[in-house]
């Protein structure tokens, strides 16, 4: 954006030139005294100047929270959530993913993370109505290569996960065409997948919903343990670039992170970090929980149990952190049709 | 209301402007240039002139005004009120409340309640002032994304039972009627930026916002850490915009009488050979709030500490975040004030895992 668009006397637009500046948005980089020494423009005249410049940058009016309780700014928040499939996890959730920002789903190994995370994949898939997105979705996998043969176990079953969707609609979704692949081996191919390939796929409307399935893998393994800083920096990166899609297309993101051991030293350090009687923490420390807007846990517990003939080992999914939630947590089962809550009470045979 | 005969523009920009049927300065300063060269019969030049030199007679920020500084027994006499935060410990700590015409930091941890305090702080701005409060609006200015209105629904909504519980008189009992859920909402202004450039440039708008909105009394950014937690090549730029930030808000927060609250994220430092938590942004910017608060936890409990403030001691209060919002904490620390009714709400949603053992019943919540 030129300078020579602001609506502005002539005069002053002469000053700035002369002041080699720059590009508007370097403007509001300067104080106002140092605008005036580098274009010896008046007081005022650099006010003029930093109020056309600023309201260049913030051509959105406030709206009020009530617009936006309303709906009335559906480009801020559409009212909607991403549906988990099972109305147990929804109601930890309040309803499911929101559809904007990053959500973490943080857990040892086994614990059911990528089984949710292919759930989450087919339910944004269905209209709107009933907790989707009407749009597909983009799994970028890190660590082992996609689990296609459970994909399609999942897509087969969704009539009896979903019951309450019509069967015609569950079968007029062809679930696999609209979920699409990405493996990033290394950091420079997950850069290069989350700023050039996502975006195309986005701005094509084939896509509401960004996986990335570990976020810890590659960042653990690529820097030493002295590397922190560099670690750090990395990170910062990929949340920065993963924050501007997500605002620029409204996406929801949700990032797989693995777990660390808690040391016994520092309970304190992180103890907002996690639930408060876990053991582990997840992954990637407090530069990446800084940027996270959600964080969601799950665990692996003793125990099995029971839905009919098929038997699963017990797991609880917690609110870890959110801004619109509270620390809740359900039990759940992974099944052949997928993820699905235990609604109260539980039943569960005590064989450990 | 000046009269354009009378204002110090040259003579025949003057007679064409009368001419054209103009008789007051207002009525100049109301259009666009264009329009008013058009009108007035000027050039484009001319007319950009002409309301430059009519604007020069309001105060521009920095150019001082007409005031000559005031005494110290006029600022005491000047009593600024205080924003409640509805938790009555920290509210004692805090001297009232959150100052307005001051700034306010929280620090602290993801999770820790800061976006929660912030919204109670909005929606408590907004009492009407035979409750004690101010009777004013607030201004939420988003940087990450981590306002859900729903959640701001059900605070406001809480609030407002509250108060209904409260009212004692016939004056009270006529405020209420204004006081509901939709108004809380209505005089809540969001706005929302993506990155550094977009706030910066928001702040600098902010001020005409505050002018035409005079009953705005708190401004919240949350969070001011995020947008500038970026890569910056040369740390001193960032450093250099942090505190022109910082003089912006705190000139804000002194010439329109709004308390300006913002929050800072925890960031990890090497400090003798052990790692600790530091509010972040640098050691220069610790400078830049007048008080600064530090939510943390402490033995499974959340724990308020006010950690820098010219005018109260360093203390530590307990509290929690419910459904209903930002309160006291739970029975473990119990105040003989008239917030037990809030306590009496809060047996029935334990949602707070400040006891040792979180939660483990599944627990179904009402959907959307």
């Amino acid at each position: 954006m030129s300078i020579e668009q602001l609506e502005l006397n002539p005069r002053i637009i002469k000053a700035v030139n002369n002041a080699n500046i720059g590009v508007a948005r370097d403007i509001l980089k300067y104080s106002g005294p140092d605008l005036q020494r580098l274009t010896r423009l008046s007081a005022s005249d650099v006010h003029h100047l930093q109020t056309a410049v600023a309201a260049l940058f913030c051509k959105k009016t406030p709206v009020s929270a009530l617009q936006l309780y309303r709906g009335e700014c559906p480009e801020w928040d559409c009212g909607l959530r991403v549906s988990l499939g099972c109305p147990v996890l929804d109601g930890v959730l309040r309803g499911g993913l929101l559809p904007w920002g990053l959500t973490e789903l943080a857990g040892p190994s086994g614990a059911g993370k990528s089984q949710l995370a292919m759930q989450l994949c087919l339910s944004v898939q269905y209209p709107v109505q009933y907790g989707g997105l009407g749009s597909g979705a983009l799994y970028i996998c890190t660590e082992d290569s996609f689990p296609i043969r459970r994909l399609k176990q999942l897509q087969n079953e969704q009539p009896s996960l979903r019951s309450d969707v019509p069967p015609d609609v569950v079968s007029s979704i062809c679930f696999s065409d609209n979920i699409y692949v990405e493996h990033a081996a290394d950091l420079g191919a997950l850069m290069a997948c989350v700023s050039q390939r996502v975006p195309v796929l986005l701005a094509q409307g084939r896509v509401r919903l960004l996986v990335v399935d570990s976020v810890a893998a590659l960042f653990r393994s690529e820097f030493q343990a002295d590397q922190g800083l560099e670690r750090s920096r990395h990170l910062t990166a990929f949340a920065t670039a993963l924050h501007k899609l997500s605002a620029s297309y409204q996406l929801p993101i949700l990032c797989v992170n693995q777990v660390t051991d808690v040391m016994e030293g520092d309970s304190n350090h992180d103890a907002g970090l996690r639930p408060v009687d876990s053991k582990v923490v997840p992954a990637l420390g407090m530069a990446w929980a800084n940027q996270v807007m959600v964080r969601l846990m799950v665990t692996r517990l003793p125990g099995a149990v029971s839905m009919g003939t098929q038997s699963s080992a017990r797991r609880r999914l917690e609110v870890v952190f959110a801004p619109h939630l509270a620390r809740d947590s359900c039990l759940f089962g992974v099944w052949r049709e997928g993820t699905r809550g235990l609604p109260s009470p539980p039943t569960q045979d005590t064989s450990s | 209301m000046k009269p354009v005969s009378a204002s110090p523009l040259s003579p025949s920009v003057k007679v064409k402007l009368l001419n054209a049927g103009f008789l007051t300065s207002e009525e100049l300063l109301q259009l666009k240039p264009l329009q008013l060269s058009k009108e007035g019969g000027l050039s484009l030049e001319e007319a950009l002139e002409v309301q430059q030199i009519l604007r020069e007679g309001v105060d521009l920020p920095g150019e001082g005004g007409a005031g000559l500084g005031s005494t110290a027994l006029e600022l005491l006499q000047q009593e600024e009120r205080s924003i409640v935060t509805f938790c009555s410990s920290l509210d004692a700590a805090l001297g009232g409340g959150v100052p307005v015409g001051k700034t306010t930091e929280l620090c602290g941890t993801p999770g820790m309640g800061k976006t929660q305090l912030c919204l109670q702080l909005c929606i408590d701005v907004q009492i009407p002032e035979c409750f004690g409060g101010l009777g004013g609006e607030a201004v939420f200015v988003d940087t990450e994304g981590s306002l859900v209105v729903q959640r701001v629904a059900d605070m406001a909504q809480a609030a407002v039972q509250h108060c209904c519980l409260q009212d004692q008189d016939a004056e009270q009992r006529d405020a209420l009627k204004d006081f509901t859920t939709e108004s809380l909402l209505g005089h809540l202004y969001l706005m929302r930026c993506h990155d550094y450039v977009e706030l910066l440039a928001q702040v600098q708008l902010l001020p005409d916002f505050l002018v035409k909105n005079p009953k705005v009394r708190l401004l919240v950014i949350d969070s001011l850490a995020f947008p500038f937690r970026r890569h910056f090549e040369d740390l001193s730029v960032r450093t250099r915009l942090l505190s022109g930030l910082a003089q912006q808000l705190i000139r804000m927060a002194s010439q329109h009488r709004v308390a300006v609250v913002w929050t800072n994220q925890m960031t990890s430092q090497l400090r003798g050979g052990q790692w600790e938590l530091v509010p972040a942004l640098g050691e220069s910017w610790g400078h830049s709030a007048t008080q600064r608060l530090l939510l943390h936890w402490s033995g499974g409990r959340r724990l308020a500490s006010v950690f820098k403030s010219p005018s109260q001691s360093e203390s530590s209060v307990a509290y929690s975040v419910t459904r209903e919002g930002f309160r006291d904490a739970g029975p473990l620390a119990s105040s003989p004030s008239g917030r037990e009714q809030d306590s009496s709400s809060q047996s029935e949603s334990k949602q707070d895992s400040s006891s040792q053992s979180g939660s483990k019943r599944p627990r179904t919540q009402e959907g959307q």
